[in-house]
């Protein structure tokens, strides 16, 4: 148990002692206006914010992708006008050109590729501070709506998704340019070869591209399988000790090699149509410079082009039809973004089911629930007895507002009370969250209020487990405590809040019967004539209660002190067990 | 309730020469496949190479006066070679995806059924979340290298090679030219593969946690709300974001080097090739076709070298996996072949600790008549759970015994251990599968009435009640259960296997106070003439019991039937009063 000798150096004020400030360091909430609801919106939204990025990627890329495709004509010249002519004049000029070709288009592709990483790079950062903000705007609306493994998506996937497009538009935008400088010079060598150049190009990028993408549907059903049998392993893991612990490991594997063979069946499916594409992928870009060759050789013959030229023409499809290949990505990265800026959206779209438009700031007096009539006097212990546990725990949240009904303070509905406010001053405890933070600032405290509320709590196991120190780390979910620890520790954090009203549902389950005797006994004292409402049966909080509010199917049938109450048959039965049933 | 045991305790991951060993394992399972693979895989990127050098043909044969024929026969040859290459990499690719599903088939196969072999002491050590990591992350990232990954990087390297050795084909000397740019390709490419991998790991990292961290404030939403920590999640949130930013620069500023590298190992080839190929073609040297086809050869590096890059780091996570998925098969096996005489329980004289950590269990002795209900209380931490899970054989004590039927119960074998004893924590799993499938593990032959009978022992009334019955599917995507009904599941488990002792840790901790009693007492009934050992930290498990023992700091402080207890006025007694000072 902590001693609470005092530490120095940490005089800030307890929280819920200076009453309501605005808070400076918070900005006001982003109205949720702001985030566009299309998809496309989205998409052109996070583009433009990296516009002096994508500006010089494009650039660059235009420039690049220029010399590329020149390349082979600087060494058709030199075929040309150097071996053909047979005259080391001309060499020279032509040779540090082409160095210098060579030399810009890498370069100037690199700087490129940094812009358009980089722009990539920051939109993702932004959709994150905006998934970020979203959340704290939202609230608890996120938490139906969304489940843990789609949140890993949002922040990661699809982040990355609306992002890389960016990306993708500038290898396509380069794939353009090299269409259009290098059927220009293929034109000017010889229109027969511009046209083969641009046509085939131009289906290879617009027309086949997307066809080779619709045969990819066999990979739904593919992820499907996938997903069946990444599923049945989890339950395998998940029940791990289940199995291990009675049985049925055999059943379990064969249900898994059932599975596998399923996923290995697909698989083949996937193959039989991904080879094609796979292979089309390579062998298109070869048939364009076949036929490309074979135009250019009939023309070489017949002395209309040069062999230079013919060689030139030979280079540049090649290369034009290579990066044909990033007009397909480009489709492909298209759809992909949509769909994850719909993703997005949709998720940017769900808002506090809380209603913040309450505007007044000093309600007082009784809280009441009108669903049940169970009513909180100020500055007393009331303990909520109940057969069943959600009814009492969903009291509660009404009366601290965590969910919206008719809920009443001193008169006033809940509704039109400042949300600050109510935060401010009335405090729910329930199976809340542990972020991955030090024992102190999970508290919220300074040290030595933070160091009481933990001997309140009787949490001092948790401190000595952490190593003694309010430096000690939590991880997320407080996965590195045991689960009475966890159950303290968040009622230690409630305590050092010391809101003016503390509602607390089933505080203590989890803790054996010494340490729940002596938890009642400090947070009544600790909370002497603050207003503290627990639901719960157990005899120990009942002890210490002024009030008892009894509740039965959803109302509260009677409140008295406990000695009153128990002279009913069926409320003694519930909060007492010594009697021989 | 302890979880000081999931701190310290990592599966192993596979080294270098094992992943190999492995890999090899896979590839020689199908190796005339593997052989054909590899083959047609040369043979289309032969095709494909064939391109520049006829190329060169049509050039040399213009300037010797071919015909038109001649000339469209070998444009034909062209054509028919690219029809040769999509016929031959079509038929490599799909081989080779087969062979890529058919080994990940077998490696997630093996890879379950060792997870579903491995002994009980791994299992609760490494908790389910590295397991769980590598079951589904891993698994499937293997899959994807055995699949794609691994046969585009394939495809790529053998690509290069071939063009290379096209080059000598068309002209030794020119060859030598074309090879001007491989030590440049060869050194970049090592230092590449050194730096990436950390590089990539580090982005990786810096992602996952930007998703841990939003998935926490979605999770802990109403917690925010409570206590209004908006501006912390907000600095976490934008904090995880920064980190990720500066990994991803990190990656470019490697690629910033190494893409003009690349460039640079085709580049001086094409260059090199052109012109002093073409000054060598001046003095008769070499043709001018000659020429041109290797330089054209040089442009067609730019495609694999390219591609290779790109699938450079996800072939190295996928390495990663694999060494964490081999990982699992590094852990030794437990050795039990013990066959216990009779059901008693004694624990002698136990001390036990967690890993290096200090004795939780003190010279503890406690002998369970066979038959009795024996509840074990006392504050958290004194190390009630520990006691139930040395005796149901998952750790061994330090010094002292625990047996069963006279064997340690850590040597018993497992089929045998759990006909004998079973263990029901809080901790519940409830499997994605029917009703039946839930209820039947340790009894697959157990008739309707049998499975109903069970259920209804646990007051598990709506389990009966649901429309299709048994054959529900119940578990997160289906009918999801209450944490109350997935309690009475694992009850209702242990009724039908039966066994001759029961461990019941907080067994029903999750169930409404309002029916607790009642689930206990037919419990009690259905597992009558068992041994049962109760564990709770709440007193009201302690009014059926036959005897009930106090644990504290490690140690038995008190032991003895209710009546016993409460005369000996001693820590019992203390907190009976607790309890019965409320309701006077």
């Amino acid at each position: 148990m902590p001693t609470g000798k005092p530490i120095a150096g940490a005089e800030r004020p307890r929280i819920g002692l200076t009453g309501v400030k605005p808070n400076p360091l918070r900005p006001a909430p982003p109205s949720p206006a702001r985030i566009p609801t299309s998809p496309w919106k989205y998409l052109v939204r996070v583009a433009r914010a990296q516009t002096a990025r994508v500006a010089l990627g494009f650039l660059s890329l235009s420039v690049s992708g220029s010399a590329w495709v020149l390349l082979p004509w600087v060494i058709s010249r030199v075929i040309d006008e150097v071996v053909i002519a047979g005259t080391t004049e001309p060499l020279l000029p032509w040779t540090i050109l082409l160095v210098v070709t060579a030399i810009a288009s890498s370069w100037i592709f690199t700087l490129g590729y940094r812009f358009l990483f980089m722009a990539e790079s920051h939109s993702r950062v932004r959709t994150v501070h905006e998934l970020t903000d979203h959340l704290n705007t939202a609230g608890t609306g996120v938490s139906g709506a969304v489940s843990p493994g789609e949140m890993v998506n949002l922040s990661t996937e699809d982040a990355h998704k609306t992002g890389s497009f960016i990306f993708q538009l500038g290898f396509g935008w380069m794939g353009v340019v090299m269409l259009v400088v290098g059927t220009a010079v293929l034109w000017g060598t010889h229109p027969a070869l511009g046209v083969t150049a641009a046509a085939g190009t131009f289906v290879i990028g617009f027309l086949v591209g997307p066809l080779l993408s619709r045969l990819q549907r066999h990979q739904i059903a593919y992820r499907s399988s996938v997903a069946t049998l990444t599923s049945q392993a989890a339950d395998v893991v998940g029940g791990l000790r289940v199995l291990r612990g009675i049985g049925g490991e055999d059943r379990f594997s064969e249900r898994y090699r059932r599975a596998s063979t399923d996923l290995r069946e697909a698989g083949y499916t996937v193959a039989a149509s991904d080879s094609w594409i796979q292979g089309l992928r390579t062998s298109l870009p070869l048939a364009l410079i076949a036929g490309t060759t074979w135009v250019g050789a009939r023309l070489a013959l017949a002395g209309t082009i040069t062999v230079g030229e013919l060689s030139a023409a030979f280079g540049m499809t090649a290369l034009l039809a290579q990066h044909a290949g990033g007009l397909i990505g480009l489709a492909q990265a298209f759809i992909a973004a949509r769909v994850s800026s719909r993703r997005l959206t949709a998720f940017f779209k769900t808002a506090s089911e809380i209603d913040a438009s309450g505007t007044e700031r000093e309600p007082g007096g009784e809280l009441r629930d009108t669903d049940t009539g169970l009513a909180i006097e100020p500055g007393r212990l009331t303990v909520i007895v109940s057969a069943e546990n959600e009814p009492a725990a969903a009291a509660l949240e009404r009366l601290a507002r965590h969910r919206d009904s008719g809920a009443l303070w001193g008169g006033t509905p809940m509704s039109e009370v400042d949300l600050e406010v109510l935060r401010e001053r009335i405090l729910l405890l329930r199976e809340d969250y542990l972020f991955a933070q030090s024992l102190g600032a999970t508290l919220r405290v300074d040290p030595e209020a933070a160091l009481r509320a933990i001997e309140v709590a009787c949490a001092g196991d948790v401190h000595s487990s952490l190593g003694s120190s309010l430096d000690g780390e939590i991880t997320n979910g407080g996965r590195n405590l045991s689960g009475g620890q966890r159950q303290r520790l968040r009622l230690a954090r409630a305590v050092a809040a010391d809101a003016e009203t503390l509602l607390a549902i089933e505080p203590t389950s989890a803790v054996d019967a010494h340490t729940e005797s002596l938890v009642a006994e400090r947070v009544a004292a600790e909370r002497a004539g603050r207003t503290t409402a627990v639901a719960t049966t157990s005899p120990l909080w009942l002890a210490r209660a002024d009030r008892v509010a009894w509740m039965v199917d959803g109302k509260i049938r009677a409140t008295g002190t406990h000695a009153e109450l128990s002279t009913e048959r069926e409320y003694r039965s519930l909060t007492s067990r010594q009697e021989p049933r | 309730m302890s979880d000081q045991s999931t701190a310290d305790s990592r599966l192993p991951i596979a080294d270098r020469a094992t992943m190999m060993r492995a890999v090899g394992r896979l590839v020689l399972d199908d190796r005339p496949r593997f052989v054909a693979v590899i083959g047609l895989y040369i043979a289309a990127a032969g095709a494909g190479a064939a391109l520049p050098v006829m190329l060169g043909e049509v050039i040399d044969g213009i300037g010797t006066g071919w015909t038109t024929t001649r000339v469209d026969l070998v444009c034909g040859a062209i054509a028919g070679c690219v029809v040769l290459q999509l016929v031959l990499m079509r038929a490599g690719r799909r081989l080779g995806y087969r062979l890529g599903e058919r080994a990940a088939a077998r490696l997630r196969e093996s890879f379950i059924d060792r997870v579903l072999r491995l002994p009980l002491g791994t299992v609760e050590r490494a908790g389910t979340g590295d397991l769980a990591t590598r079951t589904a992350g891993d698994v499937s990232a293997v899959a994807e290298l055995l699949r794609k990954t691994g046969p585009e990087v394939a495809v790529a390297a053998i690509e290069v090679a071939v063009i290379a050795v096209a080059a000598f084909v068309v002209d030794l000397k020119l060859g030598l030219l074309f090879l001007i740019g491989s030590p440049v390709l060869y050194f970049a490419g090592r230092r590449y593969i050194r730096l990436a991998s950390p590089v990539f790991l580090s982005e990786r990292a810096a992602m996952s946690e930007i998703a841990e961290t939003l998935t926490a404030s979605a999770a802990g939403a109403g917690t925010v709300a409570s206590y209004r920590m908006q501006d912390e999640r907000r600095r976490a949130g934008f904090g995880r974001a920064a980190t990720h930013l500066g990994r991803l620069k990190g990656i470019v500023r490697l690629q910033s080097w190494f893409l003009p590298a690349t460039d640079l190992a085709f580049l001086t080839p094409a260059v090199v090739v052109t012109v002093v190929g073409g000054l060598w073609s001046m003095n008769g040297g070499v043709s001018v076709g000659e020429v041109v086809a290797v330089a054209m050869l040089a442009l067609r590096l730019d495609g694999p070298v390219f591609r290779s890059m790109m699938s450079l780091s996800e072939f190295q996570m996928g390495g990663a996996a694999l060494a964490r998925v081999e990982g699992v098969h590094l852990l030794p096996d437990d050795e039990r072949d013990a066959a216990p005489r009779g059901a008693e329980v004694r624990l002698e004289q136990v001390t036990f600790g967690y890993g290096d950590g200090p004795d939780v269990l003190h010279e503890l002795s406690l002998h369970p008549r066979p038959g009795e209900r024996l509840v074990v209380v006392g504050p958290s931490g004194a190390g009630k759970s520990t006691i139930a899970r040395l005796i149901a054989g998952i750790d061994r004590p330090r010094s002292g015994s625990v047996t069963l039927g006279g064997v340690p119960v850590a040597d018993i074998a497992l089929e045998e251990l759990r006909r004998r004893v079973i263990l029901v924590t809080q901790e519940h799993y409830v499997f994605t599968a029917t009703l039946r499938d839930n209820l039947n593990l340790a009894a697959p032959e157990a008739t309707e009435t049998e499975l109903v009978a069970a259920l209804e022992a646990v007051d598990a009334r709506w389990a009966v009640d649901l429309p299709a019955g048994l054959d529900t599917m119940v578990g997160e995507e289906h009918r999801s259960l209450s944490l109350a009904e997935a309690q009475q599941l694992a009850l209702a488990r242990v009724i039908l296997a039966d066994p001759d002792v029961v461990i019941l840790d907080e067994a029903t901790a999750g169930i409404d106070p309002g029916s607790a009693g009642g689930v206990e007492a037919s419990l009690a009934a259905a597992l009558h003439g068992r041994t049962v050992i109760a564990i709770a930290h709440q007193l009201q498990a302690a009014e059926a019991a036959d005897r009930i023992a106090v644990v504290e700091d490690g140690r038995i402080v008190e032991e003895g039937s209710q009546r016993e207890l409460l005369e000996a006025d001693g820590v019992y007694a203390d907190l009976w009063e607790a309890w019965k000072g409320v309701a006077a």
